[in-house]
């Protein structure tokens, strides 16, 4: 169903959180995906190309924590990640 | 660009061209862009990338974006009033499209 899809939209993302002195640790979070309408059309002057050229990303986000497992004593166990309430191209 | 599929397509478009300083010289042509649908995706950065950004960077993009990939020049013929001379000028027009590497647009 995604093969045609246009435009931009939240969907599920999952990636390993790591960082030194700790163990990682898988999570699932929202994340963004699309495609955007982009274009380049020739112009008569410099620089003789017109660009319209826009991504997929987040428009509303908050930040989550994750405490990660097996962290050494002087290490933080938190791992502060987005999670994207609204994606925009 | 509605009925459009996603990819990178070329687009016919008309152009009108005045030339002189008085812009009483004129031609049309059909010249072509290239518009479409590229794929693009945010996510958050890995952790390496948030040390070497001093944890600013917590968004990474992946992302694709509606290029022209070959392009030629066209002359255009710009007719004068009463037929008595014309010009002639030299215009770029796409002959290949791709979804490739974003740009900072110009405007």
């Amino acid at each position: 169903p995604l093969r045609g899809f246009r435009g931009c939209a939240v969907r599920e993302f999952t990636f390993v959180a790591q960082k030194p002195g700790c163990k990682g640790l898988r999570i699932t979070t929202e994340a963004c995906w699309g495609r955007c309408h982009t274009w380049e059309r020739p112009i008569l002057e410099a620089p003789f190309i017109h660009r319209h050229h826009r991504v997929c990303t987040y428009s509303h986000m908050r930040i989550l924590s994750a405490r990660l497992p097996g962290c050494l004593p002087d290490v933080s166990p938190l791992y502060h990640y987005p999670a994207a309430l609204q994606c925009h191209c | 660009y509605d009925g459009l599929a996603p990819g990178c397509h070329l687009f016919p478009f008309n152009v009108t061209i005045r030339s002189d300083r008085r812009s009483t010289c004129k031609g049309s042509h059909v010249l072509h862009a290239c518009v479409g649908y590229c794929e693009s995706s945010a996510f958050p950065s890995r952790y390496s990338v948030l040390v070497a950004s001093n944890f600013t960077h917590n968004i990474t993009s992946a992302s694709r974006c509606c290029t022209i990939s070959k392009d030629a020049k066209v002359k255009v013929r710009l007719d004068c009033p009463r037929g008595r001379h014309h010009d002639e000028i030299e215009i770029l027009t796409a002959r290949a499209c791709r979804c490739d590497m974003c740009r900072k647009s110009r405007y």
